[in-house]
């Protein structure tokens, strides 16, 4: 399988001197096509931040990332934003609709960035929102359905692009457990279709249900293993 | 993203917030409005000015007393160093003129049995009426036998004799002006008002009559006069005209050197000229003021659009997440300050016109709102918001899309 993410030895380093922050230090990591992989950690561990490296909102202080094979460590931010719009789908623990759109509206946005034509558009966010079992809400502002439907909505829209990676962060923070296993399923209907899943999550039974857990604490990986192999380990890393 | 798609997104943004969008949008309205009403204000007068001022004829000079150094220099100060006698001299000796006038005003209280009414008194001679090219209603004007006698008769404006007579017949009727009584032998026909002076509330008696019965008192040189007034033979000898008539002034009043005339000449176009630069003055003082509050709009789109764009840090946020270029926030905020500054500049100018028709029911002016300035009042309140916008849009743009999604 050829790998998604390939880290190199990157490095996130905040101001400098006395106040020095090693966000990240020295971290490789891959992540195959297909995998479907959860990241975790205490608050502080360089996780987020490995989050936003991997979904090219952040560039690394040192190190090579390739993502599908292409260097984009130090690239600029317009070529970053065409990156994020046709390879990566971004689901947020609090949804971040646009109030003042629709469903279907929200969902297409990523098509108006990304160019595609009003037609094309509305087939494909309506087919999106059909795959997370949101056919009849297309028309529902974001204030008029329920949180889990909210970030069904989210989902809709992170896949609407075909992405090759879907970048979760704490994708079920916000969410009963009802709902969470409703939006777990989703992922990993998703994840059967193909698409590699990333997310960052707090909880260790939304974390089982992923194939592989990366482990991260003071913005070093200390521990990969394949889930649900002892998810336990939080534990004792915390 | 392409124009069309920008443009809706901001569109639905702003009817999102509609009484915020409004509210954002009023100083822009107020400030186009003013703006419009005013510049259509300004223009209203100077036409109506212009209007008065063509109505005088082409072909028509005055000769005022006075300095014209002085006279436009220090205003108030007026001589009455020009005589019947200078005015019957230049009809007499200058053979380019056809008619002089002359006219003394003062102010008169003018009773007619139990009514009383203040009122311009006029003394002039009979070449008043032609001059000035005004006619006789009911009987006749003033004439050169009344000059000579010094009789005491009188012709009323129009409105005057209304307000005097009502329905009665004027004519042959005594009225005292001053507690002098005199005869009306005649009403003018509906004038308006002339040159400042309302003919219609007018009366008009003989300037010598007026001299020795109203006034009581001459000066060593003859009847004084206010103003003269003479008509060329036509528009080409009007040069002419004011060239004999200085000469025989001069020789008239032993003036040597030219910066001692105690009289200058003005004729229609010198006060056209006159009126227009301080017309055009006033449009562009009106405007200048009135273009403060269309500034004062501008900022306040610049104000409330810093205040959306702090508001809507995460928005921004994940547009950038989903692939949005700093130029694609650039230009929705751009465009965002564009619609709100452009459409008030519509609503503005709707407003405006509106104000300009109230305008021209309350004043004499005809206010009119010409293209023009409809063109550059929406295009520059465009302007405004695209320069007012450019901060605010800047600061959306530049923001970094991981601060702005975590900042609830």
């Amino acid at each position: 399988m050829p790998s998604v993410i390939d880290l190199h030895h990157i490095s996130k380093v905040y101001g400098s001197g006395n106040t020095e922050v090693k966000a990240l230090w020295d971290v490789s990591l891959s992540i195959n096509q297909g995998d479907y992989c959860s990241i975790m950690g205490p608050s502080g561990s360089g996780k987020s931040t490995a989050m936003n490296v991997i979904g090219c909102l952040d560039r690394p202080t040192a190190g090579q990332y390739f993502f599908d094979g292409q260097d984009v460590a130090q690239l600029e931010d317009d070529t970053l934003a065409v990156i994020r719009n046709r390879n990566i789908g971004f689901v947020f623990q609090q949804f971040h609709l646009l109030p003042q759109l629709s469903a279907l509206d929200n969902v297409a946005l990523p098509m108006v960035y990304g160019g595609t034509a009003a037609a094309e558009r509305r087939d494909r966010a309506a087919h999106a929102l059909e795959r997370v079992g949101l056919g009849n809400r297309t028309h529902n502002k974001p204030s008029q359905l329920s949180g889990g439907q909210q970030q069904r909505v989210a989902i809709a829209r992170a896949i609407v692009n075909r992405p090759l990676l879907l970048l979760a962060d704490e994708p079920t923070g916000a969410l009963d457990t009802t709902t969470t296993e409703e939006v777990m399923k989703i992922f990993e209907e998703l994840n059967q279709g193909g698409i590699t899943v990333v997310m960052v999550t707090h909880e260790p039974a939304v974390a089982r249900l992923t194939k592989r857990i990366v482990w991260f604490r003071d913005g070093q990986v200390i521990h990969t293993h394949m889930s649900p192999e002892d998810v336990s380990y939080g534990a004792l890393v915390e | 993203m392409d124009f069309r798609e920008s443009l809706k997104m901001a569109v639905k943004t702003l009817t999102a917030s509609k009484l915020r969008s409004g509210l954002t949008m009023l100083g822009i309205i107020i400030g186009n409005a003013s703006v419009i009403s005013m510049v259509g204000l300004g223009e209203g007068g100077r036409r109506y000015i212009n209007e008065q001022l063509q109505s005088l004829g082409p072909n028509i000079l005055f000769i005022v007393p006075g300095n014209r150094e002085t006279r436009e220099l220090g205003g108030l100060e007026i001589t009455r160093n020009l005589v019947l006698a200078d005015a019957e001299a230049i009809a007499q000796q200058v053979p380019s003129v056809i008619d002089v006038a002359a006219e003394n005003t003062t102010p008169g209280l003018i009773n007619y049995r139990n009514r009383n009414a203040n009122a311009s008194v006029i003394g002039t001679n009979p070449a008043f009426i032609t001059v000035r090219n005004f006619t006789t209603e009911q009987g006749r004007f003033i004439s050169g036998l009344d000059m000579q006698r010094t009789s005491a008769v009188a012709v009323l404006g129009n409105s005057l004799a209304e307000r005097l007579f009502e329905e009665q017949v004027p004519l042959g009727q005594s009225v005292r002006i001053n507690n002098v009584a005199f005869e009306v032998v005649g009403v003018l026909a509906v004038q308006g008002s002339n040159l400042g002076v309302n003919y219609d509330d007018a009366i008009m008696v003989p300037l010598t009559t007026q001299a020795s019965r109203i006034v009581g008192r001459t000066s060593p040189y003859g009847i004084e006069v206010g103003f003269i007034s003479a008509t060329a033979r036509d528009a080409e000898s009007m040069q002419t005209a004011e060239f004999q008539i200085t000469n025989l002034l001069r020789l008239r009043h032993g003036i040597v050197d030219p910066k001692e005339d105690d009289f200058f000449i003005q004729n229609q176009d010198t006060l056209l000229s006159i009126a227009d630069t301080i017309t055009g003055a006033l449009t562009l003082m009106l405007a200048a003021i009135a273009s403060i509050s269309l500034l004062v709009g501008g900022i306040g789109i610049m104000n409330i659009m810093l205040v959306s764009v702090r508001e809507r840090t995460q928005e921004i946020g994940l547009r950038k997440a989903i692939g949005a270029s700093q130029s694609d926030i650039l230009i929705q905020f751009l465009i965002e300050a564009i619609i709100l500054s452009a459409a008030g500049g519509m609503v503005g100018t709707l407003l405006g016109i509106s104000g300009i028709g109230l305008l021209s029911l309350l004043t004499p002016f005809e206010a009119s709102a010409s293209v023009g300035v409809i063109v550059v009042a929406v295009g520059v309140s465009g302007s405004i918001g695209l320069f007012f916008g450019v901060i605010p849009a800047r600061q959306a743009a530049k923001l970094d899309p991981i601060v702005a999604l975590r900042s609830i």
